[in-house]
């Protein structure tokens, strides 16, 4: 079961091909605005250096976010399209989920920078599913303050939190300042890996859960601004 | 084509490229602005299906296009107009020679979806991808609903972004013979009808204000670029708004009907001269106006007056061929094919492409 891994998520471009669990190759490339110059070239890339062909592909595994709009849509359309031409499963999976499934730990707090202050974070407990091997997630993705953590995670302050993504530092400062107990991670682990998405695309296409390729969107975490303006000024809707 | 997506020729494409004594069948896709259209043609001109699917009304509350917004629907929309496209042209995936999308100009999140779509399809299938020129588009869209237009051509193409002027000795490619210097046509009607409190788009507003003035009232300079086809409405601008404003000091009373009569009759002289010019110079068989500003009946009116004593005729695009969609994209994208002119998967969008 060969599966492509697509992540334009975040500022780095990812790539893999997992062949039945076994890892045939990854790219992860820190290539900032740039994924819709290379996102095809190099998919034709690690194609050609693995001799693999698109026809090979047995389903798609794609990061849908949080992360930047324009990047999401280029990984997502790609996986659509890809879906739809040779009619194998796609399963879009959370940017988040595929950094906490990278990380070490029974609580895992993965994190993107959400600017000014602000985080996307979902928080996640590694054996919190009883039938099966999925994490599970405890807390929904959502954007949050970073001041505002502390609070929002007081019932696990006894637990060792694994604190994974962008903004590392600063949160775990703040949590240990607040008595939490945290540990995090070196930099090749601090990331989403393409690998683990490929993986867990695997895991969750073989246990039939894929999706609607033509309901599969972005994990739109804001309505866009116009739309907040618009309710401002009239209401909603 | 004018304008090739540079980068290095990749050959082995899945089939042997085929020539114009064979059929061609192109999947061409477009989301530049907030239609979503897929199509299907058979060499070039042959529309076998053409699906556009317009986010209009959900813009209209907001009062222009909102580009996030354009951009989140193209997605949304993007499978559904391509499995439309396919099943009422009756062919597969399998059965394309190419694929198409426009690059630019347009709004960079919205021509991602289907670029970034084109892409994979040309991956997937192992077929040329093949990048195409919205403006160009526009154009070739006249020659899709007149496919008798007799070769060679002139065409005047003149919208709010563009005022260009091609001649065509046949399909396969374009020479630009002049453009502006500055304004285009479309955006000088919008300067001045907005300066005159008229109204946007300025285009209508300008030419019905003119219907009820006289427009011999005000003789306003044309811009003297000598030898060259090229175009520049800035001078023309400046005047008007000199005018107005030495008229107020004066006080005197504006006549906004005569003035736009005027500004508009300027205009139209400018863009037919140049037009008669080329025309005389190339020995033409037919002219195409297209674009925004081609609507404008004085313009029609002058220029077709002009053609008579060369016995030409006039041809401009029908009203549904003026908005957006994908078999026109198609049309341009078939020239392109037979020249071989393909696109690296690297094609990337481009907001502000020119002619
Ligand atoms: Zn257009």
């Amino acid at each position: 079961m060969l599966i492509l891994g697509i992540d334009t998520s975040t500022d780095i471009l990812g790539l893999a091909l997992m062949d039945s669990g076994q890892l045939k190759g990854e790219y992860n490339l820190s290539l900032k605005r740039q994924h819709s110059e290379k996102l095809l070239p190099l998919i034709e890339e690690i194609f050609e250096l693995l001799g693999v062909e698109a026809g090979d592909l047995d389903g798609i595994a794609v990061a849908v976010g949080p992360g930047s709009f324009t990047g999401l849509r280029i990984g997502i359309t790609t996986a659509k399209v890809l879906g739809r031409i040779f009619s194998i499963p796609v399963k879009g999976i959370s940017t988040l989920e595929i950094m906490a499934a990278g990380a070490e730990g029974e609580y895992i707090l993965p994190l993107l920078d959400a600017r000014r202050k602000r985080v996307y974070y979902s928080f996640y407990q590694r054996n919190g599913n009883k039938d099966n091997n999925f994490l599970k997630e405890v807390k929904k993705a959502a954007s949050a303050g970073i001041s505002e953590l502390p609070q929002i995670l007081n019932e696990y302050q006894n637990q060792e939190i694994s604190i994974i993504g962008e903004k590392t530092a600063e949160v775990r400062e703040l949590l240990v300042e607040n008595n939490f107990k945290t540990r995090i991670f070196e930099a090749e682990k601090n990331l989403p890996r393409a690998a683990v998405l490929a993986r867990l695309g695997g895991d969750y296409i073989c246990s039939g859960q894929a999706d609607d390729i033509y309901q599969l969107k972005p994990a739109y975490l804001k309505i866009p601004q116009a739309e907040i303006n618009w309710q401002q000024k009239y209401g909603s809707k | 084509m004018a304008a090739n997506n540079m980068g290095v020729e990749k050959v082995n494409y899945k089939n042997k490229l085929k020539d114009k004594d064979e059929d061609i069948y192109i999947l061409a896709l477009e989301s530049s602005c907030d239609e979503t259209a897929a199509s299907v043609n058979k060499n070039g001109l042959e529309i076998l299906s053409n699906v556009v699917s317009s986010q209009v009304d959900l813009h209209k509350k907001f009062g222009g296009v909102v580009p996030e917004i354009a951009s989140r629907k193209h997605l949304e929309l993007l499978l559904p107009v391509i499995d439309q496209a396919l099943a009422e042209a009756g062919i597969e995936f399998k059965d394309l020679d190419a694929v198409a999308s426009t690059y630019g100009p347009g709004l960079v999140g919205g021509l991602l979806v289907t670029l970034t779509a084109a892409k994979t399809v040309s991956l997937a299938l192992n077929i040329p991808l093949i990048g195409v020129n919205h403006i160009a588009g526009h154009i070739y869209a006249n020659f899709i609903a007149n496919p008798e237009i007799e070769k060679p051509l002139i065409c005047l193409t003149i919208s709010g972004g563009h005022t260009d002027l091609l001649y065509f000795e046949d399909l396969r490619g374009y020479q630009i013979l002049g453009r502006t210097i500055d304004d285009a046509a479309g955006e000088a009607f919008d300067k001045i009808s907005r300066f005159l409190g008229l109204g946007y788009p300025g285009g209508p507003a300008i030419e019905k204000a003119a219907l009820s003035g006289n427009k011999t009232a005000i003789y306003f300079p044309r811009a003297d670029l000598g030898d060259s086809y090229d175009f520049s409405f800035s001078g023309l601008k400046t005047a008007v708004m000199n005018y107005v404003n030495n008229e107020e000091q004066r006080g005197n009373e504006i006549d906004q009907n005569d003035l736009a009569a005027s500004f508009q009759e300027a205009v139209v002289d400018s863009l037919a001269s140049n037009l008669i010019k080329a025309v005389q110079e190339y020995k033409v068989e037919s002219v195409v106006i297209s674009g925004g500003v081609a609507a404008n009946q004085r313009l029609r009116e002058v220029i077709a007056e002009r053609l008579k004593e060369h016995n030409l005729e006039l041809y401009y695009p029908p009203l549904e061929l003026c908005t957006d969609n994908a078999a026109m994209i198609g049309a341009v994208a078939y020239y392109q094919y037979l020249e071989r002119d393909f696109a690296p998967l690297s094609l990337s969008a481009e907001p502000s492409l020119k002619l």
